[in-house]
């Protein structure tokens, strides 16, 4: 088993104080910005993603990847205690977690939590483990053709998988592509779409965008509703603690399930958000007591919070071996990937074994440290949450615009960083889909010169795109999701003609 | 207030210019094929082209499916738009004022007026949380980071 001897020498890279010192600090500043609503995994990493600049590539990325691990921890604290989801992907936590907290099982609801989503972690991380070799050697061989298809069935799986409505999905993937080809070509170094400001030369930066449209744009939708925090106790009863991951393991059917939906919603870009809403979904359907769901039952904590952390830990698998990030966290990561000068995809695997194999191995070490510490702080956290929201406000707008300014130190991508918050908001609110938005200013520019050395390979003749059957499959998978939506709208015409598209509202309600 | 239709609509509009211009912008890079392969312009103009299509599409739907989506008819009531103004306007006038007071200064005045007068807090403590907001972003980034924030015209001047 090489993958395995990989590992241990993973390990020994991993488990070393400076490493695990930065593994602490990374989840207790990830459970900050999964805690504080405003703030999240996406900004929080871009936020300190100049800070590593400086610093080793793999100690790098065991710090965003920690503050990762922290931020999904963090958002499922104040989904069980206050009712708010410190992030998109713990509203599902919040159906049935508190009212558990309430019922005055805030222990039982929190260890829960944290037990089934570091089974999920768990999951994906031995998933990446065994696949994410495999997956990177299959690539090797890929020619341009090949992964602009990847690419291609990357962006066809959010408009057909994603769950936001279909047309606001290719618009927000279209936007984004205009967004990454700002600035100079890379293939004719021309200047493109700067329409007159010298400035924009450089390129619009995905953190600028980041920290608008996640940044300022949920602080929007935050501040619109009045801000109760009515917290139930956050004592923390260790022995309570222990009984309830004891119990865990009497919900293996439910745990397993959650986990394999959160795997493949992560791998397929379809991200933690709609992996533990589904999840939800599929337990409340499946499970003998699904009518009492909705009150504090256990299943209902274990499947979003399973799902939810297993999608987000096997969204780092697509990054790794192909270069294409699943979820906007991962984005952002790849983004810094780059940044540092490693080159995200295949050949990260032969080139830069000890960096992949020292994260994969800090992928275990860091959600134990983070189940730790995310337990030992819970009451310091929903603490924080009683400091006024007018308080907080002015500070995270002063976080984003300092963050916004020091990537390039330019006042422009302040300004701009405020003209993404506003777009930020209206997508929120009109349930436009961001994680697409970001994933194609991250990786536009490399699926266009994909799709343009292939075209020089071909003389310009599309047929490259059939031109084996790996290549046909992908795009022709690529097609099938696109058509995916258009298909079941016609299916549903045909079923009921009478009845237009009611169920919409209640749909867009669970995306996003 | 402002209903779903008419934040619909604008939201489709914006996109859909946003297309407009980056078509004709890429229209001076040229499209199609040439000599030298895909010319540079293309990805862009088709990216262009797909934005105002589907903005044009999300508008016709945002004008049509009015009544389907009528439970919920409206977006932003109008004291939700009054506190989504409490909060844009103090921070775009922030990041007005940087360029001339520099973000020290600025920040600092910029947490103090939202403390203060709204009356949120009281003067003292909203003094002291502004200067403390100032001396944590100068030591964080000046002294650990060593990335220099500016500074502004004001501090220019006066020779800093």
């Amino acid at each position: 088993m090489d993958n395995l001897q990989e590992l241990l020498h993973g390990f020994t890279i991993a488990v070393t104080v400076p490493h695990l010192a930065l593994m602490a600090v990374g989840v207790l500043l990830g459970i900050l910005v999964g805690v504080l609503p405003g703030l999240g995994a996406p900004n929080g990493v871009s936020l300190l993603l100049p800070l590593t600049f400086g610093m080793q590539p793999v100690s790098a990325i065991i710090l965003l990847s920690s503050m990762y691990w922290g931020a999904l921890f963090g958002g499922s604290v104040t989904s069980i205690l206050f009712n708010i989801p410190g992030e998109p992907s713990s509203v599902a936590t919040t159906f049935d977690g508190y009212p558990m907290a309430r019922d005055g099982r805030p222990t039982t609801a929190l260890a829960t939590a944290f037990g089934s989503a570091a089974f999920g972690a768990l999951i994906g991380v031995i998933l990446i483990t065994f696949l994410a070799s495999w997956v990177a050697q299959v690539a090797l061989a890929f020619g341009p053709a090949e992964y602009f298809a990847v690419y291609f069935l990357a962006f066809a799986s959010f408009v057909g998988m994603g769950g936001a409505a279909p047309v606001k999905t290719v618009v927000a993937l279209a936007i984004g592509f205009a967004i990454a080809a700002i600035g100079i070509d890379t293939v004719s170094g021309s200047v493109r779409l700067t329409m007159g400001v010298d400035e924009l030369v450089k390129g619009v930066s995905f953190v600028v965008a980041v920290m608008g449209l996640f940044g300022i744009g949920e602080l929007l939708v935050a501040v619109e509703e009045e801000f109760h925090a009515r917290a139930v106790s956050s004592k923390i009863d260790w022995r309570e603690v222990f009984r309830a991951v004891g119990r865990l393991p009497r919900h293996g059917v439910a745990l397993l399930r959650s986990a394999a939906i959160g795997c493949w919603m992560g791998i397929t870009p379809g991200g933690p958000t709609a992996a533990s809403f589904m999840s939800y979904g599929i337990a409340r359907r499946f499970s003998r007591r699904g009518r009492h769901f909705g009150t504090g039952e256990v299943e209902g904590i274990i499947s979003p919070e399973t799902a939810d952390h297993a999608a987000g830990t096997s969204a780092l698998l697509p990054m790794l071996s192909l270069g294409i990030p699943g979820s906007a966290t991962a984005a952002v990561m790849m983004g810094g990937l780059m940044i540092w000068g490693l080159n995200p995809g295949p050949m990260l695997f032969v080139d830069s074994k000890d960096f992949v194999w020292g994260l994969i191995a800090s992928m275990y070490v860091g959600n134990i440290v983070a189940v730790a510490l995310v337990l030992m702080t819970v009451p310091v956290f929903a603490a924080l949450m009683r400091i006024p929201f007018v308080v907080i406000a002015p500070l995270i707008v002063i976080i984003c615009v300092v963050g916004a300014y020091s990537v390039s130190n330019s006042y422009l991508d302040v300004v701009m960083m405020l003209g993404f918050g506003i777009v930020g908001y209206l997508f929120k609110k009109l349930f436009y889909p961001l994680a697409p938005l970001v994933l194609a200013i991250v990786i536009g520019d490399k699926a266009e010169d994909a799709f343009r050395q292939s075209m020089l390979i071909s003389k310009g003749s599309l047929s490259i795109f059939f031109a084996n059957k790996l290549v046909t499959c992908l795009i022709v998978g690529g097609i099938a999701l696109l058509l995916l939506p258009l298909v079941l709208q016609l299916t549903r015409l045909w079923r009921r003609p009478a009845s237009p598209a009611i169920d919409t509202p209640a749909q867009e309600k669970v995306i996003i | 207030m402002i209903s779903r239709r008419a934040l619909e609509l604008a939201t489709a509009v914006l996109a859909g210019s946003f297309g407009v211009a980056v078509v004709v912008s890429s229209l001076d890079n040229g499209i199609g094929w040439s000599s030298a392969g895909v010319d540079a312009g293309t990805f862009p103009f088709l990216t262009g082209i797909v934005i105002v299509l589907g903005s044009l599409y999300n508008l016709v739907r945002g004008v049509l499916s009015a009544a389907t989506v009528a439970n919920v008819p409206i977006a932003i009531t109008s004291i939700e738009l009054r506190r989504l103004a409490g909060l844009f306007v103090p921070a775009a006038i922030f990041v007005a004022a940087i360029p001339l007071a520099g973000m020290y200064v600025a920040s600092a005045l910029y947490v103090f007026s939202v403390l203060a007068i709204p009356r949120h807090q009281s003067m003292p403590r909203a003094l002291a949380m502004a200067a403390a907001t100032a001396l944590a972003l100068y030591v964080v980034f000046e002294r650990l980071f060593q990335v220099s924030l500016p500074h502004g015209a004001l501090a220019a001047a006066l020779g800093f």
